[in-house]
């Protein structure tokens, strides 16, 4: 039987899944301004911020709403717990995309420096990781999500190697050093991007099977 | 607005039942109305469909607006009221005759006897509450053989087939289980499309289930009236949060 209750969760999930689509683009554009030095983009993407702060809100206040009527049990419980945590790393994930677009500005103004390709390689794993964790939540499929949570060492590795990178260009030519910190917080805002993707894979896996893989907690016990 | 009360005041002899009620119904809600035992609440349901001129001693001051028409002005029409407001009660009285018999009484009761259009009504009376694909082969069967869920939808469609506006519901789901509980109220989600419900129930989580607007009653007073999300996730009144939250004693 399908509940009432069941349409109202869906409605919740629905206007997740836009808000997901908001951060994804958000990051996207953050990139592509990096890309081509766009300083005119920062603005667009903090309009859009706002946005996608005021969608946090109002999702929460649903899940608080369904749980006070409802007070569900079982996967729908775990869902909107779910939810409520992957609704807030969404939130986060806009303020990173802002950050990164924040940085264009010092990096245009800065010293130019020699290409960092890895940043690049990493922007396409990060863009890939959300898109993936994303679209495990919209299909329900912790296999997909798990699959997302293995890369994020992949990512991690990347960092370092662009944190090795800038270092070396910053001891060679330390007129690059304001490009070069931009660069590096750049890469910071991307890591954080990346594990805040894994998170919400954790929490599909969670809603999906009640598996909680977070700090390896299964292979502890 | 459907359903208004200004200053409304109830008494049963002396003892004061109904105090200083202001409250609003809307169209095409779902209202519940929670409280103790003896707050009241049947009582102000009684009062929308005048069922307390029933009871002995009753008197009542201020005013109840029903479409904007004060209802206790003397020159009101009762019996068309009690046609438009309708009551489903605790337990289910199917009345001792048919399946088709019941959903036809209302109407041959306001004088409808064409046999086409009593087929007619059966027929959408039970659809609207799910019953009819179930019992179209039973019609001639007494409704009393039906389980308590089905007889319950039944008094429901009962109502139905006379075209209320508002249905007033007592307790409708404490005769029943968790299971039959459950497909009552979504029939009552189906129900609200098209109709105005106020629901009576002990149930807090009911109200807060099914209810779009929830009133809190406590001795007679309506302490507080607000949407079911306010209600039940940040009342104003401490005695509200006391009684949801069971603190209450
Ligand atoms: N016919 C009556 N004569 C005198 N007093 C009555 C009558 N009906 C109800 N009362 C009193 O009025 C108060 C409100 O009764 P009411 O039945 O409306 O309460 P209730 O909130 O519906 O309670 P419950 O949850 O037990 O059904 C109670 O104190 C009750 O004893
Ligand atoms: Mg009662």
């Amino acid at each position: 039987m399908d509940r009432h209750f069941d349409e109202e969760l869906r409605g919740v999930k629905e206007r997740l899944i836009e808000m997901a689509g908001m951060v994804e683009n958000s990051i996207k554009d953050a990139l592509t301004a990096l890309k081509n030095k766009d300083t005119e983009s920062a603005k667009k993407i903090r309009n859009l911020d706002h946005k996608i702060d005021k969608y946090e809100i109002d999702i929460e206040d649903m899940c608080v709403e369904l749980i006070a009527r409802h007070q569900p049990v079982g996967s729908d419980l775990r869902f909107l717990v779910g939810v409520i945590k992957m609704n807030n790393d969404l939130e986060r994930m806009g303020d990173h995309a802002v950050n990164i677009a924040d940085m264009v500005k010092y990096i245009e103004e800065g010293a130019p420096m020699n290409k960092i390709t890895t940043i690049w390689s990493m922007a396409d794993i990060v863009n890939e990781m959300l898109k993936d964790s994303v679209k495990s939540f919209i299909e329900s499929d912790p296999l997909r999500a798990q699959k997302v949570c293995e890369r994020d060492n992949t990512v991690d590795d990347m960092r370092n190697e662009v944190i090795r990178l800038l270092l070396t260009y910053m001891i060679e030519q330390p007129k690059t050093v304001n490009t070069a910190i931009s660069y590096l917080l750049v890469a910071k805002n991307l890591e954080r991007i990346a594990d805040l993707s894994t998170n919400i894979c954790e929490d599909v896996i969670y809603i999906a099977q009640a598996r909680v893989i977070k700090h390896h907690a299964e292979e502890r016990k | 607005m459907i359903i208004e009360t200004a200053k409304l005041n109830l008494y049963y002899g002396k003892f004061q039942a109904l105090k200083n009620i202001n409250l609003q119904i809307k169209r095409n809600l779902i209202t519940g109305i929670i409280g103790p035992s003896g707050c009241g609440k049947s009582t102000l349901l009684r009062v929308f469909n005048r069922m307390n001129d029933l009871i002995e001693n009753v008197r009542i001051t201020g005013s109840v607006f029903f479409d904007k028409e004060d209802i206790y002005s003397p020159l009101y029409d009762i019996i068309m009221l009690r046609k438009r407001i309708g009551m489903v009660f605790q337990r289910p009285n199917a009345f001792p005759l048919s399946v088709f018999d019941n959903i036809a009484y209302g109407p041959r009761v306001w004088g409808m006897n064409d046999k086409m259009v009593l087929n007619e009504i059966v027929e959408r009376s039970l659809t609207a509450v799910d019953l009819f694909n179930d019992l179209k082969d039973r019609l001639k069967t007494s409704a009393l053989a039906l389980s308590a869920e089905k007889q319950q939808r039944l008094c429901i469609a009962r109502l139905l087939a006379v075209e209320p506006e508002v249905l007033l519901m007592d307790e409708p789901c404490s005769a029943l289980d968790p299971i039959a509980t459950g497909k009552i109220e979504e029939l009552m989600q189906e129900l609200k499309k098209r109709y105005t419900i106020i629901i009576v129930t002990h149930n807090m989580q009911q109200a807060a289930r099914i209810a779009d607007e929830v009133g809190f009653m406590l001795l007679g007073e309506l302490i507080e009236f607000d949407s079911a999300k306010k209600i039940f996730t940040n009342p104003r009144d401490k005695r509200t949060f006391d009684y949801i939250s069971g603190r209450f004693g």
